[in-house]
């Protein structure tokens, strides 16, 4: 397979045409999915080419979801979407309590196989459009919870979760829509529950994913340059979470910090802290670290938005603290 | 509705009503927890909707007794170990008795948390046409669950795509102690129906007949692809919300005439006027569903418990 480049948005968009072609039962719906092409402008001409497996929704977010739940007890693989990461709330029945519990209420009589995609993080939305609520989706048992990074893995995991006989909500990040990468050419997928090494080092271990893993990685390279090598770890997905990969890494650098776009109490950051304080305490030398956004709503204005998620210096500052 | 879909509806309201009332004493008696919601009252009404479509059109169910998964057959231990957390039941004390399953019979669900039904149902439906089955779904819900905002979503989305899907209330006027004529602003909740532009029907509950053809009415409608009904039984509810709920919101005096205008009495007094049913019949059924009760209780008490290793089984598939 060789690669090419394309945006994270054009490879999730290429996901789910060929996962339409590939398979007649997925259906794609949302609210402005089938004309306008979504609102970020991702699913351009899906509306045209496969009809009524396509459409528009009204401003609904329980019936998107509920919805879903529906098909997919009748063989039916939905893709919905989520506008905004903060919609999950609007449709927590649905998504918490029916594509999260259903399987278990009913002794695994049912199977699940819908794909709830959103889109998180940013700036300019305001407090009810910006949020990255992945911590709500992996406290809830029975959810799968994609976190894609690159533009590869959005197509690779999108392919995975349409796949997937379990419910799974994909967190898309609205800042890397159009960030581009190599994308392998055909049909590939991207398994669950492996984390990637961004970046080797022995210093310390950085968790972060999506917005977050492009600033560490840009604060791993001005640390590299005062000589300290840094390791970084996207989870990739947060459920199933590669606790191994985490665990392993984090004994050879005996440090670990975490960098999350989302609010810091019981943030995805605080699981980590706490399996590690179970898991890994003897392995390590420094004491746990998270970088988050302060227990405030996000606010609208970039400016302030700046000033409260972490950045690549904040990250940088927070290393030097630690090996320091 | 022939001699025989008529004593057919008899036999399973009889059959709801005394297996009701077994659960409820065994219940009181601590061999079972009270957590069946009782469905005295609407039987023939949840009964003569079910008749009217095929045996295995998808349902999401209420939580008013046992007559939806009686109507589909569903063998009665299976119920019982779902209440007492056993196996052999179809969910082995996960779900319990709220979310009794069995997808062969198009018993699907029922969501926990009223008004999920109703998007639930609308994709149950939307998948249906998209796969070229001609099925009907069929929603069950009470007038309180009603003022749920999903039943908005759910009824604009089916009317817009015309989807096969029937929305059936069961209207008793109350949503556990709260009375509609506090909670609910119009006498009929089928008058909603007008601002979904779907057709919305008005039937009496206690009318077997009039159920029925509401409903075959509507599947037929909702199968030549003309999309949902809104179909609204008026029913009363004989017993409290809950096993054991001392009803402090209603007097005595008017759950002693509901009692007196109980109509599964009065269906039993119309088929014996039409000829159907005499005393020896109705003895010889009450018997034979004496004994089936009798069989099934006794099968669920000689299932174990589930195994507790099994609490940890089936959250996912993968």
């Amino acid at each position: 397979m060789s690669a090419r480049t394309l945006s994270y948005g054009a490879a999730i968009r290429e996901a789910l045409e060929e996962e339409l072609r590939r398979d007649p039962s997925v259906i794609l719906y949302g609210e402005d999915v089938a004309v306008y092409g979504g609102i970020f402008g991702v699913l351009g001409g899906l509306g045209e080419q496969f009809g009524e497996r396509v459409f528009d929704t009204p401003i609904a977010e329980n019936l998107i979801v509920g919805m879903a739940v529906g098909a997919a007890l009748r063989g039916l693989r939905p893709v919905a979407e989520l506008q905004f990461a903060d919609f999950v709330l609007c449709a927590a029945d649905e998504l918490f309590l029916k594509a999260g519990a259903w399987r278990y209420a009913h002794d695994g009589a049912v199977r699940l196989p819908l794909v709830v995609r959103t889109a998180s993080g940013g700036y300019g939305f305001g407090p009810e459009h910006s949020q990255c609520p992945e911590a709500y989706a992996m406290h809830t048992p029975g959810l799968r919870v994609a976190v894609p990074s690159t533009a590869a893995d959005a197509k690779g995991l999108l392919k995975t979760a349409v796949r997937c006989d379990d419910p799974v909500i994909v967190f898309e990040h609205k800042l890397l829509y159009p960030v581009e990468g190599p994308v392998p050419e055909g049909d590939y997928t991207t398994p669950f529950g492996r984390a990637q090494l961004r970046r080797r080092g022995d210093a310390v271990t950085i968790v972060a994913w999506q917005d977050m893993l492009r600033r560490a990685l840009a604060a791993a390279d001005e640390l590299a340059a005062e000589g300290i090598e840094v390791e970084i770890l996207d989870p990739v997905t947060l459920n199933p979470f590669d606790w191994e990969t985490l665990l392993d890494s984090v004994r050879r650098t005996g440090a670990c910090l975490v960098v999350e776009e989302a609010f810091r109490t019981l943030g995805v950051g605080a699981e980590i802290g706490a399996r590690l304080m179970e898991e890994a305490f003897g392995d390590l030398d420094r004491p746990f670290v998270r970088l988050a956004i302060p227990d405030v709503p996000v606010p609208t204005a970039q400016h302030l938005v700046e000033s409260l998620v972490p950045d690549a210096r904040a990250i940088a500052t927070a290393v030097r603290e630690l090996v320091g | 509705m022939d001699d025989a879909a008529r004593l057919g509806i008899l036999r399973r309201a009889l059959l709801a009503r005394r297996f009701e009332e077994r659960i409820i004493q065994l219940s009181m008696a601590g061999e079972l927890p009270a957590t069946l919601h009782p469905g005295a009252g609407h039987e023939l009404a949840q009964l003569a909707a079910l008749a009217a479509l095929r045996p295995d059109d998808p349902m999401l169910y209420g939580h008013r007794g046992t007559a939806y998964w009686i109507a589909r057959d569903l063998p009665l231990e299976r119920i019982l170990c779902d209440i007492a957390g056993k196996e052999g039941g179809t969910n082995r004390g996960k779900g319990g008795v709220m979310h009794v399953v069995d997808p062969t019979r198009g018993i699907l669900g029922e969501s926990g948390t009223l008004g999920g039904n109703f998007v639930v149902g609308v994709g149950v439906a939307l998948a249906d046409r998209l796969q070229g089955r001609d099925a009907v779904t069929i929603v069950f819900f009470g007038d309180g669950t009603s003022n749920r905002g999903q039943f908005h979503e759910a009824l604009n989305f089916a009317a817009v795509k015309k989807l096969p899907c029937l929305f059936f209330c069961e209207n008793n006027g109350w949503a556990v102690s709260v009375s509609a004529r506090v909670s609910t602003a119009v006498e009929n909740i089928a008058t909603r129906a007008v601002g979904y532009g779907m057709p919305g029907v008005v039937v009496d509950g206690r009318d077997v007949e009039a159920v029925y053809d509401a409903t075959l009415r509507a599947a037929e409608r909702a199968r030549r692809g003309e999309g949902p009904t809104l179909i609204e039984a008026k029913v009363e509810r004989l017993l409290g919300h809950f096993l054991g709920d001392p009803q402090p919101y209603r007097s005595a005096a008017e759950i002693e005439a509901l009692r007196r205008r109980d109509p599964l009495a009065a269906y039993v007094s119309d088929l014996r006027g039409r000829g159907q049913l005499d005393d020896a019949g109705l003895a010889a059924l009450e018997r034979e569903l004496g004994e089936l009760i009798d069989a099934a209780v006794a099968s669920a008490r000689s299932q174990p418990l589930a195994a507790v290793d099994s609490a940890r089984e089936n959250v996912y598939a993968t």
